[in-house]
Parts: structure tokens; sequence; C-alpha cells
């Protein structure tokens, strides 16, 4: 048995003028070379167990610890970060904010000069290591100049430079497209399967990550609530933490299958093993009668050319009708943003019009820029507090609200101004956990039905399955796709859900999918 | 047109030469700028930052710096007058304000101009290396020779950009409040968020291993031909700043009378300063990335 290369005994900690402890009686190990993936709804601790591994709790953050938590030896109450970072790579969760150089390579040198390395070896190393993680093109980029995805890799590379034994993330796909965020998590096993970095990774999306991972540990309410390989995990998740499941688990749970499968292959072996063939494709339902209404929001060929830059937005064209529940979906730079902004009037198209028919409120990505006053109560009135479940809570300053809360107050504060034409909202559910998101999907339910025309840019497809009517999907500026749910997510390879993967696109959601498999159990016992 | 000065990499002398040297470059022709008041010489050192703007491709940048420069130039040129009652023509006679004369004399007004005139060479001369001298190379350098102060100037150079952007972000969100909330919200909440903004910083320097203190070993590398020649343009500017004032060239007195000698010693002077400031750039061009060439 190897020596642990992290291990915690009865570690609790608290946040200097906290009432409750982050952390509580944790007690855990990481093994060398072990692929480990945390878990947990939103609050929950997984961010400061991450801090506490690299040294900022309690050094950085002050505090109080009790209990013993060290890596690689060094306890964490006796040595800071700069003592851990020899042993430890760690990439917190805003890339903007993890990258201190302006240029790709000073950045990636900076730890090794700190180190005292000699010009010969920073060099080797650093071709080495943007060669490993795909970044060798981007070396002599300026920060500023990276898109997010890159910006995040850069970030990971500084991080491993050093050749860590220990690589820890927080919720490093947050940011990415299904398709870059796939790509970053293989990229992460392969690191640890050819270096035999042990990585630690915060993350809300589990299916994303579960396949690649030795381990999971879950906690809930400050404490370690589950430490099991990932099919134990999901068997434990199911019944406990359902929040927690993936929705090939859920699928398979409401379906009455068992063992709950930790990917899409183990979930088409376990159909098979069962003897269920996928259920045959369903004709795509037609998207929507109500697109003979006047629309609420007209895009007509829309240009848009950034000077000595990119065009964004190729002549494209689009109607919202009003009551609509639509998602925009697309890689990282597609044009999503661009186009919310566009419709809201922030930025004018080079080429082609807009047509709204009313208001039109935006909610862009980070809705603390939304909140310019010391209390909540100043925001959004009585009522938007209470619409945004924080009544009684007007005294509170929005800095102190958790992401989520920021996110229903400033949702309330663009809505304030009374009737809208259109409600857009960019990746609003970016980092959050499913509690939240289904909180998110009835507010925007609400205000469709209120006769809103509600359109949400996310990366999240299981997000839109469980709440779009209808699925947008842009590449190079212009619509590839446009339709329900049914018909774009359910053929797609990339942009699509697990389960339409497992069913073979005739179900997106666990439950759709739990029905259709619950049919043809039933068939093959009759 | 950007208000934050940003590094962009570029095939001229300026930015392919080594990081000390084209800083001193800037920094000489900033010196010559603070040094001198003759109006002549302030309009040379000038000219010569905006030739080698327009050398370095950075023209448009540096003309970015002037929007900023030329309201600091006029609120100097404004108070100087209404501050020093001194000199012997009287433009306004303003009456007393709180017990004091205020007389606006034409020496006075002179003289606010010129110390507006050497503010706005100052900040354009530094405003030039800001976007043309690698800001990473530059703090290596400072971290070989002081170490605290290249981790607070590590943290100042990437903040700066962290929090335009910030605040560039927040004036959008607040333009999409249905009551768009007023410049000064939204640059106090960008301010209050600084401090975050800093703490999230400090914390990666610290996860980078800054707190061990290893000092960047020095890099050995041949001098260019970029370097040579920015290193002895500087070294020249900075001798016949020094030189002209010892040898009373460009004499201007502005009380109680204004003088200015204009003459073929400090025309030559200035011609000198233009030159030299041009020089580097004349010849063959760098090539990108072929920093040593």
């Amino acid at each position: 048995m190897p020596e642990p290369l992290a291990s915690a005994q009865r570690f609790t900690y608290t946040y200097a003028e906290a009432s409750a402890p982050a952390l509580r009686d944790v007690t855990l190990t990481i093994e060398p070379g072990t692929f480990t993936v945390l878990a947990g709804v939103s609050g929950s601790g997984k961010s400061t167990l991450l801090r506490a591994l690299c040294g900022l709790v309690p050094h950085f953050h002050g505090g109080t610890a009790e209990g013993e938590l060290s890596v690689a030896g060094l306890s964490v109450r006796d040595h800071g970060p700069g003592e851990l970072a020899a042993v430890c790579g760690t990439v917190l969760q805003d890339p903007e904010a993890q990258v201190v150089m302006g240029g790709v390579r000073a950045e990636l040198e900076l730890p090794l000069e700190h180190g005292g390395e000699t010009s010969a070896s920073i060099a080797r190393a650093v071709e080495e290591t943007a060669l490993a993680l795909g970044i060798g093109h981007l070396l002599d980029r300026r920060t500023d100049t990276l898109s997010g995805g890159e910006l995040q890799r850069v970030a990971i590379a500084a991080a491993m430079v050093r050749r860590p034994q220990l690589l820890l993330l927080d919720e490093p796909t947050s940011q990415l497209d299904p398709v870059a965020g796939d790509e970053l998590v293989w990229l992460l096993r392969r690191l640890n399967e050819d270096w035999g970095t042990a990585v630690v990774m915060a993350e809300h999306r589990l299916e994303r990550c579960l396949p690649a991972a030795d381990r999971v540990l879950a906690l809930a309410g400050a404490g370690l609530a589950c430490d099991a390989p990932p099919r134990e995990f999901l068997a434990w998740a199911t019944h406990s933490a359902p929040g927690l499941a993936t929705p090939a688990a859920r699928l398979f749970s409401l379906a009455g299958l068992s063992p709950p499968p930790a990917s899409v292959r183990e979930a088409r072996a376990g159909l098979r093993s069962a003897a269920i063939a996928p259920p045959a494709a369903r004709p795509a339902a037609v998207a929507s009668a109500r697109r003979a209404a006047p629309p609420a929001v007209r895009v007509r060929d829309a240009w848009l050319e950034i000077e000595d830059g990119p065009t964004v937005l190729r002549g494209l064209s689009l109607d919202l009708q009003p009551g609509e529940r639509a998602v925009l979906m697309g890689r990282n730079g597609a044009g999503k943003s661009t186009l919310l902004r566009l419709v809201k009037g922030l930025i004018e198209p080079t080429r082609g019009r807009i047509e709204r028919t009313g208001e039109v409120a935006l909610l862009l990505q980070n809705p603390g820029d939304y909140l310019l006053h010391e209390h909540a109560a100043e925001e959004a009135g009585p009522e938007g507090l209470l619409r945004a479940g924080l009544g009684g809570r007007g005294g509170a300053n929005p800095r102190d609200l958790s992401g989520g809360e920021r996110q229903r107050l400033a949702l309330e504060v663009v809505l304030s101004g009374g009737a809208t034409a259109a409600v857009l909202l960019d990746e609003p559910t970016r980092g959050m956990d499913r509690a939240h998101k289904d909180d998110l999907a009835r507010r925007c339910t609400e205000l469709a039905a209120a006769g809103a025309a509600v359109l949400v840019a996310t990366h999240d497809t299981e997000f839109a399955a469980t709440f779009a009517d209808r699925v947008v999907l842009l590449g190079q500026g212009v619509v590839i796709a446009d339709g329900g749910p049914a018909e774009v997510l359910g053929r797609g390879w990339h942009f699509s859900t697990d389960v339409a993967r497992i069913t073979d696109g005739a179900a997106l959601t666990p439950e759709q999918g739990a029905g259709l498999l619950r049919d043809r159990l039933e068939g093959a016992l009759a | 047109m950007r208000f934050v000065p940003t590094y962009r990499p570029r095939p001229s002398a300026l930015h392919s030469a080594r990081a000390g040297v084209a800083a001193s470059f800037c920094g000489a022709l900033a010196f010559a700028g603070a040094l001198d008041q003759h109006p002549l010489i302030l309009g040379a050192a000038l000219a010569g930052i905006a030739l080698a703007a327009a050398g370095a491709g950075v023209g448009r940048e540096v003309l970015a710096a002037m929007r900023i420069a030329l309201p600091f130039a006029l609120l100097v040129t404004i108070i100087n007058p209404i501050v020093y009652q001194e000199g012997n023509t009287l433009l306004f006679r303003g009456g007393e304000v709180l017990g004091q004369r205020v007389d606006i004399t034409l020496e006075a007004t002179v003289a606010g101009a010129l110390a507006g005139l050497r503010v706005v060479v100052i900040i354009v001369a530094l405003w030039l290396m800001s976007v043309a001298v690698d800001p990473d190379a530059l703090l290596r350098l400072f971290r070989r020779i002081s170490y605290r102060s290249a981790l607070t100037a590590s943290l100042a150079t990437r903040l700066v950009p962290v929090l335009a952007r910030d605040a560039s972000r927040m004036s959008e969100a607040a333009r999409c409040r249905p009551q768009p909330a007023g410049r000064l919200a939204v640059a106090r909440t960008a301010l209050a968020g600084a401090l975050d903004r800093s703490v999230d910083l400090a914390a990666a320097l610290e996860l980078r291993g800054y707190a061990l203190g290893g000092r960047p070993e020095r890099r050995r590398a041949a001098w260019s031909r970029h370097d040579i020649r920015l290193a002895a343009a500087a070294g020249s500017i900075v001798l016949l700043a020094i030189a002209g004032r010892i040898a009373g060239i460009a004499r201007i007195e502005t009380y109680p009378e204004l003088r200015i000698e204009i003459g073929p010693p400090e025309l030559a002077l200035a011609a000198a300063i233009v030159t030299l400031a041009a020089a580097p750039f004349a010849g063959r061009a760098a090539r990108l990335g072929v920093a040593r060439a």
C-alpha cells in the first residue's frame, strides 16, 4: 500500500467571522496517481477542501483549523501555499484571476523561476508542458487575447509546469462548451495516466467526469458523506442524494435497472445485458404551432463584423415568439452572447435589423455585475425580493449572498421595469447544482407563461432538455439547427444529452427514457 | 481606442529590444522633458516620442494617451496663473477672492502652459513604454533587483486590465437595468470589487510559489542591433539634455518677464533630440518573433 499523498484526520475549518464550519470532521486519504472527483451541492465545502489541500486554508484565508491535514507529509497548518506549490498545482474557479502574467510563456515560466530552476530547465519544462496540454501554439500569445477555454488550459499548464504530484481543480469545465469540457476531462485523465499525477477535481456536471474518475468524494453539510468508486457512489447518490445522481444513473434507477452506470458506454452495456435494445427513435415533434403569431423579437439578416477582428454573426435570422422557451447553444465563440447583446440593443449590427415588440430584459453571465447597492432591498424592492426567494433578507449585502441567490436577485433587477416582450439569459446555469437549475427553470417557465419569449444561452444540454420547447444551435455566426429539443438534441453528437446517447435519441431526459425502457422491459417479460 | 495601455508584440526595433534597453529609451525621452522647460526642447521631446511611436507601430495607442494627458496639462495651465501672481504683464485683473488678489499675468500663464506641456511629455513617454515594452520582461528584471517591489508591480500590472474589464462588464450590466445606473454607482462598485480581485490575484501568486522568493536567473544573450541602437540613442539623449543644461543652452526665464532664448544652439539641441529619437527605427525593420535579430 503506497503512502497516501494527502491525508486528513478529523479536519475542521471555520472561516474568519463565520458562524459554522465550512469543513467538519473530514477524514480522508488521497493515494498517489488517482483521479478523484469531489461532488456536492453548492456550499457543501468542495472549494474549501481544495483550498485546504493547497494550503490557502488556513494560511491565506485566516479562520480556525482543527484536526490534521497534510499533503506529501507537509501539514497545511504549518506550511503555506508557497511551500505546498512544489507538490501541489492548483487551478481555482475563475481562470481570469488565475493568470498573473501578460504572456503565456511568462505565465508558465513564473512558477519555475520561483522554484529557482535554471534557464535551460525552464525552457524545457515550458515546452514539454505546453505540448502535453496542447497549448504549444499559444506560447507567444498575450493572455488577454485568449478565450475562456484557452485561458483555462494555460492556468492548468501553469499549475502543472513544476510536475506536481497532486493537481487540484475547482469546476474547470464550468465555462466550457460540451466539446471543450469533454476534451479537458480526457486531457486530465491522460496527464493522470502518463505522468502519474493525482487529480482532485470539484465538479457539478458529474456525468462529464465520472467516466474518467477512480473515486468520488461526496460532501454534504461540510462533512464527507460518501467515499467510493463511481458506481458505488452513484448507487449511494440514487438513494441518499438524488441531486448528485447523473442522468444515466437516474434513468436506470427510474427504470428499475441496476447497477447504475458511470458512463454512457456502461449504460449501453447494461441495457444489452438486460436484453433491452435501445428504443426506436420517435419522430421528432413539430416545434411549435405558435410560430404563426407575431414574434416578440425578430432578427433579420444580422451581421456583426468587428473592425480588425472576426465576423461574429453572418446574416443571422431568428424569430422569437411570445411565450416561447428557447435555448441557444453552440461552441465557445459561436456568437451566442453577441446575439443576446444585439437583441437587447447593447450593440448594433453592422448590417441587418432587429425588431422588438416591447422591452427586452437581459441577464449577462456575471449576476454580481448588476448589484450596485449596499442592501438587497435597494436592488429589486420587496416584491422582487419575494420573487427571488429572498424575503426577509433585504438588509443583506448582495456580496454576501450565494451565487444562486445573487443570480435570482439580478434576474429580478432586470425584470423590475414591468412587462417585457423577451427575457434573455446568458449562461445562467454555470456552476449551479441541480436544485438551483430547477429553481431557475421554474422562474423562466413562469415568465414564458406570462407571455414573454424566453431565450437562454447555455452549454448545459440537460438543462436545455428539461426546460426548452425550442433549441437553436449556432455555428460560425449562423443558425445551423433550429427545432424542438427532441429534433436538435436527440440527433446531436456533442450537443446531446446522456440519455439521448443511451437511447439513440429516443428520449432526452431520464424520466422520458425510463418510461420507454419500462415499456420495453414489460414487453420483454410479456 | 484603448484607455488602458496594453502591450502587443510587434515587429519593431523598440518591441524587439531587451526590456531594460527599451524602457531606458522611453525613460530618456521622459527625462529630456522633465529636465527642461524650454518649449523648443519640450516640443522636440514630444516630436521624438511621436516619431518613435510611429516607428514602433503604436502611433494610435500613444495618441490615446493625449486624451488623458491633455486634461492634466489644461488643469496645470489654468491653476498656475491663479496660484502665482508674479509677472509684469497683466492680462486680467480679477479683484479680491477670500482676501487674496487674483491677477492673471502672461508670465504665469505661459509658465503654466509649459509645465502642462512637460506633464504631457512625461505621460506620453511612459505610455509609449507601457505599449511597447513587454511588462513580463520588465517585471522579471525588477524581480532580480527588488523582489517586493516586483511583487507589488506584478499585482498592479495585472490588476489594471482585470479591473478595466470588470468596469466594462458592470457598465454593460448597468445599461441592462430598467433604470440605467449612473457612472458613479458603477465606478464605486467596481472599486469596491477591486479588493476582492486583488485578493484573488494575490492567492494566485501564492499558488505559483511567489512566497518562495526565488530570483530569476540572469539570461545572457548577445546584444542585438536594436539593443545597441536604442541604448546609444537613450544615452545620447540623456547626455545631450544634461550637457545643454550645464552649457546654459535653452535658457528660459518666466518671472518677472518672459524671456525664451531661441537661437542656433537651441535649434541644434532640439533637432538632435528628434534625430536621436527617430534614428533607431531607420534601416532594416525588425521581424516579429526574431527578437534578437
